[in-house]
């Protein structure tokens, strides 16, 4: 029987990628529902952004399968990619063009017509907080902006599964509450939001729930308080545990 | 149907006429340096004609169809350059992750780029025919149809040599010397019937080659000695398609059918 969550959000089961030797996916098992932001974390080379571009189809797994909205991303590219949104890590705009040009190349290139890109755009830069750099070019823009620009890329059509690959690293904290807030109101729409961050403090404020990725696999799953409650407790008077002492005992174990 | 691959196609060529707007340095340069060679080199292929040295090429017909074979050559290096931007810029990826299929980004990029080269063209032949006197034999449509096959061909061995390169400037030598090369052996600056023999014997190996008996073709005879040098080109252009489809979704990683195979199958 298919479940809700089969059909609507994401599911990624048995991945494995090799690069030569090397196991960046290794058993990788993901599924993150509708409306829901999954915080994945993990060491570097754990296997955050592989899993990454396997789901948005930039990878071929060698094997294990990823689902969105029910269908497999490797048997069903076309019907797959409108329905997902990715800001990977690295800045990947135009700089020689302007944020306006940016985000009008990426509205059509989702189908959005030249009305509903204008009226969308407007809404994401205001979330984002972009309005008054919409006439620079992209390489003029501050390290915050580029990395707002680059989410407001990702969010315009509104994915159903909005895969954000560290895009709060070097940002501001203006940069970062208005990034969050803007994932907030994408994942309130009902999309599926895999947010992937070395900022534990930030899941937090996403209300997120928690996966833990080490060597190639999830090796936590779950809500963060339930997850926290696994760890021993500390003496009384101790301050309670953190997600940073969850991250320290499980991808050290 | 679905207007939804138009819509992305016009995004596509947008954008990419923007970019190449943003940067016109390079093809006004190529454009003005193929104007003042016609110029230098016409007296030249003038005084080459009187002797009978190359009848093949004429004095101003010679000077236009070479500097347009070769400046649109090294024009070719502006859009491979912009090809080779989408990978260091990252956005390759972005284009791939998005609902266009791969045909679809490949001609969102080319024809803005096919436009300038063909541009870039007429304005070589059109100050030819201004100030030189240049009329084409075969009549204008046909040394339009050499100037279209020629543009496309060079677009297309461009989107070949983009996805060999991997820095641009391993791009900017190998374009440097593969201009020149074709220019070379396709008789553009020395007629071919000049040339030594072995290196006339592997002239036909060069698109150039084609090219100039295309546009010699229109200009001195008529539509009809046009068929095989444009079919030539269609080969070439093929080769170039060949390697892009080849190297170039390879790199890509897109999802292939071996792949789909291996993961429907799960871990060995």
């Amino acid at each position: 029987m298919t479940t809700v969550m089969e059909t609507t959000g994401l599911q990624a089961t048995g991945l494995v990628k090799h690069f030569g030797t090397t196991a960046a996916l290794d058993g990788f098992d993901l599924s993150v529902a509708a409306g829901e932001i999954a915080g994945l974390i993990g060491h570097n080379g754990a296997g955050k952004t592989t899993f990454a571009r396997v789901t948005a189809g930039l990878l071929s797994p060698d094997a294990g399968q990823v689902r969105v909205a029910g269908m497999d991303v490797a048997q069903s590219p076309a019907r797959v990619r409108p329905l997902l949104g990715l800001a990977p890590q690295e800045l990947a705009l135009y700089p020689t063009a302007t944020a306006r040009e940016n985000l009008y190349l990426f509205a059509g290139l989702y189908g959005l017509r030249r009305r509903e890109a204008r009226q969308r755009i407007g809404q994401v830069v205001d979330a984002l907080v972009l309005g008054g750099v919409l006439g620079r070019r992209v390489r003029d823009l501050s390290g915050g902006q580029q990395r707002r620009l680059q989410a407001a890329t990702a969010m315009l059509h509104r994915p159903r599964v909005l895969l954000l690959d560290e895009p709060t690293v070097g940002a501001d904290p203006v940069t970062r509450d208005a990034l969050l807030a803007a994932v907030r109101a994408v994942a309130a729409e009902g999309a599926a939001v895999v947010y992937t961050t070395h900022y534990l403090p930030e899941l937090d404020t996403l209300n997120a729930t928690l996966a833990v990725a080490d060597h190639g696999r999830v090796v936590a799953r779950g809500d963060r308080a339930a997850l926290l409650a696994t760890l021993p407790r500390g003496a009384a008077g101790d301050p309670p545990p953190t997600l940073d002492d969850l991250y320290r005992r499980l991808v050290s174990a | 149907m679905s207007r939804l691959p138009v819509v992305r196609l016009a995004a596509e060529v947008r954008h990419q006429t923007t970019l190449l707007a943003r940067d016109p340095g390079p093809m006004i340069g190529y454009l003005v340096m193929g104007l003042l060679l016609i110029t230098v080199t016409r007296p030249l292929y003038i005084a080459l004609d009187r002797l009978g040295a190359a009848p093949a090429a004429a004095g101003t017909d010679q000077a236009a169809a070479g500097m347009a074979v070769m400046f649109s050559l090294f024009a070719l290096k502006i859009g491979a350059a912009h090809l080779l931007n989408e990978r260091t810029w990252h956005t390759w990826d972005r284009l791939r992750s998005s609902p266009a299929s791969f045909g679809e980004i490949l001609a969102g990029k080319s024809v803005p780029i096919l436009i300038a080269v063909l541009g870039q063209q007429a304005l070589l032949f059109g100050v030819s025919a201004a100030a030189f006197g240049l009329h084409p034999a075969a009549g204008w449509p046909a040394l339009a149809a050499c100037a279209l096959a020629w543009s496309a061909c060079v677009l297309l061995l461009g989107v070949g040599a983009s996805t060999l390169a991997r820095t641009p400037a391993q791009l900017s030598a190998a374009g440097d010397i593969f201009a020149l090369l074709t220019t070379v052996l396709g008789g553009a600056l020395v007629p071919v019937a000049l040339l030594p023999g072995w290196l006339r014997a592997i002239a036909p190996a060069s698109p150039g080659y084609w090219a100039l008996a295309a546009y010699h073709g229109a200009l001195t005879g008529s539509a009809s000695q046009l068929g095989r040098p444009l079919a030539m080109l269609g080969v070439f252009a093929l080769v170039g398609v060949g390697v892009a489809a080849l190297i170039g979704a390879g790199q890509s990683g897109r999802l292939r059918p071996g792949a789909r195979a291996r993961a429907a199958r799960g871990p060995a």
